[in-house]
């Protein structure tokens, strides 16, 4: 694909996110019921909720196009994987803050070792290495072998992460919506959650989209100064 | 030369170097006698037993002290490009890995006894009824540990931030180290039932298998040209 047809799609992948995400600020202030246990502050949950599905997500290509890059050593294959990283590390940030602002008034502090919140915080941190590794090689090259296998091992070593931080303690509650009974929710937070995720994924989609064509244009343009250099 | 041959080569060569420099290990095994002694006056041992937070304190001196030699592993045969030479040998890169990490691994378990053993005489610390099965804990503990840190001590020494990046990349993917490494000590010093750590020990052994499996793959796009 074109950088100019990359472009565009990010715009309106990006604009139709954005838009979302105001309809779904509306859905949660004027229109989903409120939750009868915790009362009004669950609804950050359908901002909470999506922003850590697609960070999870993101990392999930992050290391998927990372193996596939060391593996083909397709130069495409390790912009995708930056790209979703830096769209990855947005939502873990969005988690980061939400997290403990929900958690300040559910559990009467801004943070504990709940399993779900110091995972999203060590993806952080894998996160932060992957692009430290990046910035702190002279050989471009070699920046990218590096950081594919920091989201590589970050990726494998987050299934042990999870288990071990569930073993350690756990406060949240059991699934709600991913369960085989069917979700537990009513209908109306069903479809608010559902217009989260979808329009936040549209967001990140959007971002990636446009970020992706702006690496190209950059490692365009590298690429021309060394030729003529 | 067969492949286990390749892998004793490379674990002798770096085991003989340090037993001529004694850099890595001298290190590690000061560091690890002189955080005991700051542990004593950072802890008021009339409010806590040493055997309640002695498991934490020993597993915390080895990530740190591990972390100090592990970092240098590359860092002797960077000069005169001598790593240069070992990649160049007929050894295939997983051989190297399997070879560098497991010599860390004999470096680190000592340091660990020693740990232990600084714990015993400073804090007057009693090992429980199984020490075998603390010997355990603290193989598969620092196998799993060698394993990142040889890793990812490849690729930090090929950054200009070097040994300061080791940590930030590590340590997040420590946690499952930590978590069921302490559990399984505390557990064998309070003397509680073997059937009540074999869990944490699998974990431990899980979590070294991923890091020796994740390092033999990945070690050779870290360190080709």
């Amino acid at each position: 694909m074109s950088i100019h047809k990359l472009r565009r799609w990010g715009i309106v992948l990006g604009s139709l996110g954005v838009l979302g995400v105001l309809v779904l600020h509306a859905l949660v202030f004027f229109w989903v019921p409120t939750e009868a246990s915790q009362g009004i502050i669950q609804r950050i949950f359908y901002i909470h909720v999506p922003a850590a599905i697609v960070a999870f997500l993101a990392f999930g290509v992050v290391a998927i196009a990372g193996a596939l890059y060391l593996w083909l050593g397709d130069e495409q294959l390790d912009q995708a994987a930056l790209c979703a990283a830096e769209g990855g590390m947005v939502f873990t940030t969005v988690v980061l803050l939400t997290g403990p602002l929900w958690g300040k008034i559910a559990w009467g502090t801004y943070w504990t070792w709940e399993p779900r919140l110091t995972l999203t915080l060590l993806l952080w941190f894998i996160y932060l290495g992957y692009f430290l590794v990046r910035a702190s090689t002279e050989n471009p090259e070699r920046g990218k072998r590096f950081s594919a296998v920091v989201g590589i091992v970050g990726a494998l070593d987050i299934p042990l992460i999870h288990v071990s931080v569930l073993w350690f303690r756990s406060l949240h509650p059991g699934p709600v919506v991913f369960k085989t009974s069917g979700p537990s929710l009513a209908a109306p937070m069903s479809v608010t959650l559902g217009v989260g995720f979808l329009s936040m994924l549209l967001v990140f989609l959007g971002v990636f989209a446009f970020r992706y064509a702006l690496e190209t244009a950059k490692r365009a343009a590298e690429m021309r100064a060394r030729a003529n250099a | 030369m067969s492949y286990v041959r390749q892998v004793y080569a490379i674990i002798w060569k770096d085991l003989l170097l340090e037993l001529r420099t004694r850099e890595r290990i001298a290190a590690m095994g000061a560091f690890a006698v002189l955080a005991g002694v700051l542990f004593n006056y950072a802890t008021d041992q009339t409010i806590v037993r040493p055997q309640d937070v002695a498991a934490g304190l020993i597993w915390m001196t080895l990530v740190f002290g591990g972390l100090l030699g592990i970092g240098r592993t590359f860092h002797l045969e960077a000069q005169d490009g001598a790593f240069q030479g070992v990649l160049t040998s007929p050894a295939p890169k997983d051989a190297i890995f399997l070879g560098k990490t497991l010599a860390n691994f004999v470096l680190l378990f000592v340091v660990s006894l020693l740990v232990v053993a600084v714990f015993m005489l400073f804090f007057r610390l009693e090992l429980g009824s199984n020490p075998g099965m603390l010997v355990l804990t603290l193989a598969l503990g620092a196998l799993g540990f060698v394993a990142l840190g040889t890793l990812f001590s490849a690729v930090s020494s090929g950054t200009h931030m070097g040994e300061t990046l080791l940590p930030i990349l590590v340590f997040p993917l420590l946690v499952p180290m930590v978590i069921y490494g302490v559990s399984a000590t505390s557990r064998l010093f309070a003397d509680r039932p073997v059937a009540e750590v074999a869990g944490n020990l699998r974990m431990l052994g899980a979590f070294a298998v991923l890091g020796v499996a994740a390092g033999a793959v990945l070690f050779r796009y870290v360190v080709e040209e």
